[in-house]
């Protein structure tokens, strides 16, 4: 774009140009400094007459904030006429549009209608009509609403009659009465119309080849108003109008029904205000606020004040980090640990050190009971799914975009710790039933569905052994068979009576597993036991070919390995690390996802594999063992569907407390049969 | 593998953290302010160095590198370019992406910087090609006059009809590279340009009042005093 005048010219005494701004359709816009410092903007008319010098000169007092002010008018040394206006920063609509091809939001387009309105009422309350509205006369500056070139309307409309000068984007918001050379007030409305069709669609109604197609379809075409929201279709309709005497007259009215309109429609206009249901949402909901403002700080947490090179180190670790290389890290890290024979001493240490933490945590630290997602919302009175989930809906309304379905148990109300807004959000919302919802299981519930269970384990485990045997050449003869059967019934066995009695209970998950991993300790020193009873040392089932990552098959001091046979220490590491490492009690669990999950069993089967590569021991047998394992626990346990999964108020637990106050102990029953068998 | 404590924005290392302290003890480096008047397009602050303090409004004194009509302090917070990274330095009550900070923090691009809680600037760095990056004005506050965003020169900055570029000139028809050689400021592009209406070749050295021109566009570039 070239322009006529170079930087630092200075056509009018005491204006400096710093550079051009645009160049409109009657004359190019400078920016220019005052030798005092202000900021103006210059618009340079060509080819003026008197009769528009002295249009702009009726509005050169005009005072409004939605209105361009203009200063002066002074003539060159060329006896060219020069505007001398307030220049207004921001983005112009025109720009703001292109950018949204789709479109503005509507509280946006009603910013931008708002500000219009005020500015050309004002104008036609004193007598002057606009005549020249468009995208590129109307600005935002620090979000007021700006309409330039007032006063220039006589000027442009002049011209347009001789049809010489018109660029195509001034007739798209021309009204059809301009060609008979008819200006009310009107021809503002329609314009403001053609603005508000394009503001809302981000095309204007009556597109076209040439100025000469676009004055033809507004004088005959109908406005296709079926992409507009059906609540405005008549007010875009009557401020479209062909007819001037039929048009809405005033803009203020054309405001009043667009607005009228978008409320009737359901949509508020001012900032919605969240849905306050319960202390719990509306605090997330703040929190949340607070944590999702790009700018605002986030809400206070003691992680601000703990400034340390561990956090520094961790901040590195979970953001900078991709994960493959943690992994391959961590992978590392583990085989260097091994490799050093360091494993005996860390092992120890870890294991006091843990225990100390156990002691310590159970103590002497003050923490609130861990609780289930949907217990803040179950605790209510009886609840049918569907009503259920629908307050869990209005709950969330203001927090739904932090609504996450994880079932980690979360720890709820906990202001001495200071907890982050996410974990109190998702106690809010979250819809799914998982086996970390507490509920109460009577006792004689609880006893049949250990026993059930049991009982379908023996078909369960005699199943899975014979898909081996079948399947594989694991298991050649009848003794091989036994053990592996027996074997992996026992596991079964003692992984599915811990679960079935935490079931529905709140528990810390490092007990349970290193409960469990005694367990598998004994599993483990049975299964050698057996071993060695079924005579199985020539068997290939057990048959070791490598050493492991390990010197000769030991750990520390440890034989693990022996003959080419694992040795008891050997079963009982297996076993132990197996049952310590998956989350066994959630397979088991009445409310797992579903009945039989593979993506679970593959995770199990992938266990088994590390496993048997880090110890001496069968891989094959390894990984197999492992997979029939959970196959047998998630086959046998009872299971609830999700849609029978209902939760209902104990009696005697509290009616009138609020739900808040029933988190901390959440008293609820599973019905009618939710901890049973779905035969 | 997440580990639970999280600290988003990287304290710097000790090392870089030494040699800041460094630059302090030997005075500030050498800052140099431009304006970039371009025509259709707009108004840019440029800063070129690797240490620029923000501030508000002064009496006495040299004003900040980048001085914003703004409830701040004289001396609020620093930009300090170290290395490939950009770190801001709070010296006053300062927001990065939502995170209150106390020490030297590391910005990324498109972290959102709010200072004294009512004036909010965004910190990005456009194109891969540069370490420059630019300031955008999100709350109204702007320097005395009207300037569409501020650019931290490090080496070179580009001005161009793409997204990317640091200046975003939609008409032009090819991109205009300014850099610094030797302490000093130069520009060139792949079509021809004209400094002060004489055509060059290759490139050109810009200094202050320099009127760049090609086929379809102009800028001025002006050096900005301390008044």
């Amino acid at each position: 774009m070239k322009f006529a005048l170079a930087p630092e010219s200075r056509p009018l005494e005491g204006y400096t140009i710093k550079r051009a701004i645009h160049r409109g359709a009657f004359g190019e816009v400078y920016y220019a400094l005052t030798d005092a410092g202000k900021e103006v903007a210059l618009k340079l008319l060509h080819n003026n007459t008197e009769v528009e010098l002295r249009g702009v000169s009726q509005c050169m007092n005009l005072k409004h904030p939605n209105l361009v002010t203009i200063f002066d008018m002074r003539q060159d040394a060329d006896k060219d006429h020069w505007i001398i206006m307030e220049y207004v920063g921001g983005k112009g609509l025109y720009e703001v549009l292109q950018e949204n091809p789709a479109g503005l939001p509507l509280n946006e387009v009603f910013r931008w209608l708002h500000g219009m309105t005020a500015g050309l009422s004002f104008l036609h309350d004193r007598g002057l009509v606009h005549r020249d509205l468009k995208p590129a006369n109307v600005f935002s500056d620090a979000d007021l609403v700006k309409i330039g070139d007032v006063g220039l309307s006589k000027y442009i409309s002049e011209s347009r009659r001789s049809a010489q000068t018109q660029s195509v984007g001034t007739v798209y918001y021309m009204a059809p009465e301009v060609a008979r050379g008819r200006y009310g007030r009107e021809v503002d409305v329609y314009s403001l119309g053609v603005i508000l069709y394009e503001m809302i669609t981000g095309r204007v109604p009556f597109e076209g080849e040439t100025t000469a197609e676009i004055l033809m379809k507004h004088l005959t075409a109908e406005p296709d108003l079926s992409v507009l929201p059906e609540k405005l279709r008549p007010v875009l309709a009557a401020a479209l109008e062909k007819d001037p005497d039929r048009r809405i007259s005033d803009v203020d009215e054309l405001e009043r029904r667009f607005r009228k309109a978008i409320e009737d429609s359901g949509f508020e206009l001012a900032k919605p205000t969240p849905v306050y249901v319960s202390k719990l949402s509306a605090q997330a909901a703040a929190a949340e606020t607070a944590s999702n403002g790009r700018f605002g700080l986030a809400a206070a947490s003691e992680k601000d004040n703990k400034v340390g090179v561990v956090n520094s180190w961790l901040g590195y670790w979970n953001t900078r980090v991709p994960t493959p290389i943690k992994w391959v890290l961590c992978g590392a890290v583990l085989w260097m640990i091994l490799r050093s024979g360091a494993f005996q001493p860390l092992t120890a240490g870890g294991l006091i050190g843990g225990m100390a933490y156990l002691v310590y945590r159970q103590f002497f630290m003050k923490r609130p009971p861990t609780v289930a997602p949907r217990a803040a919302v179950a605790a209510n009175t009886f609840l049918s799914p569907e009503t259920a989930s629908s307050v869990a809906h209005q709950e969330s309304a203001a927090t739904r975009s932090t609504a996450t379905q994880s079932p980690a148990p979360v720890i709820m109300n906990a202001p001495q710790r200071q907890m982050a807004a996410a974990p109190q959000a998702r106690a809010a919302t979250a819809v799914v039933y998982t086996p970390a919802t507490m509920r109460q299981i009577p006792a004689g519930q609880r006893v049949t569905d250990v026993t059930t269970s049991l009982t379908i384990s023996l078909a369960a485990a005699a199943l899975v052994t014979t898909a081996v045997h079948m399947a594989t050449d694991l298991l050649p003869n009848a003794a091989d068979v036994a053990f592996f059967g027996t074997v992996t019934l026992l596991a079964a066995w003692a992984l599915i009576v811990p679960a079935k009695l935490w079931e529905g209970r709140t528990g810390d998950a490092i007990v349970r597993r290193l409960i469990l991993a005694g367990l598998g300790l004994g599993v483990g020193a049975i299964a050698a036991v057996l071993q060695q009873f079924l005579m199985l040392n020539d068997s290939q089932l057990l048959r070791v070919d490598g050493d492991g990552i390990f010197n000769h098959g030991t750990i520390g001091r440890m034989q693990m390995l022996e003959g080419g046979l694992p040795t008891m220490a050997g079963f009982m590491m297996f076993f132990g690390l197996l049952f310590l490492i998956r989350r066994w009690w959630w397979q088991a669990d009445s409310f797992r996802k579903a009945r039989f999950r593979i993506s679970s069993s593959l995770v199990t089967l992938f266990l088994g594999v590390v496993l048997s590569a880090i110890l001496p021991f069968s891989e094959q047998l390894g990984a197999i063992w492992a997979l029939a394992i959970s196959a047998v626990v998630q086959l046998s346990s009872g299971w609830t569907p999700q849609e029978d999964r209902l939760l209902t108020q104990a009696p005697g637990a509290s009616q009138a407390g609020p739900v808040l106050a029933q988190v901390r102990h959440p008293v609820v029953v599973a019905v009618p049969a939710a901890a049973g068998h779905k035969a | 593998m997440i580990w639970p404590a999280v600290d988003k924005h990287d304290r710097m290392s000790t090392t870089a953290a030494e040699r800041m302290d460094r630059r302090g003890s030997n005075g500030k480096m050498s800052t140099d302010r431009y304006m970039l008047w371009i025509d259709g397009v707009g108004a840019w602050q440029l800063c070129v160095g690797a240490e620029f303090l923000i501030g508000g409004p002064t009496q006495e004194g040299p004003p900040a590198d980048i001085c914003l009509m703004a409830n701040l302090s004289r001396r609020h917070a620093s930009l300090l370019r170290i290395g490939e990274d950009w770190f801001i330095h709070p010296h006053n009550s300062s927001v990065v992406s939502g995170r209150a900070i106390t020490g030297p923090t590391l910005l990324r691009s498109g972290d959102a910087i709010c200072l004294a809680e009512r004036v909010r600037l965004g910190f990005r760095i456009p194109s891969v090609l540069a370490g420059s990056a630019l300031i955008d004005f999100e709350s109204h506050h702007r320097p005395k006059h009207s300037v569409d965003g501020i650019i931290l020169m490090t080496d070179s900055i580009l001005l161009g009809p793409r997204k990317d570029h640091h200046i975003s000139c939609p008409d032009w028809p090819e991109m205009v590279v300014i850099y610094t050689q030797n302490g000093v400021l130069r520009c060139r592009s792949k079509s021809p340009l004209s400094i002060n209406g004489i055509a060059v070749r290759d490139s050109a050295v810009l200094s202050d009042g320099t009127i760049v021109s090609g086929d379809d566009f102009r800028f001025r570039i002006e050096r900005l005093r301390a008044l």
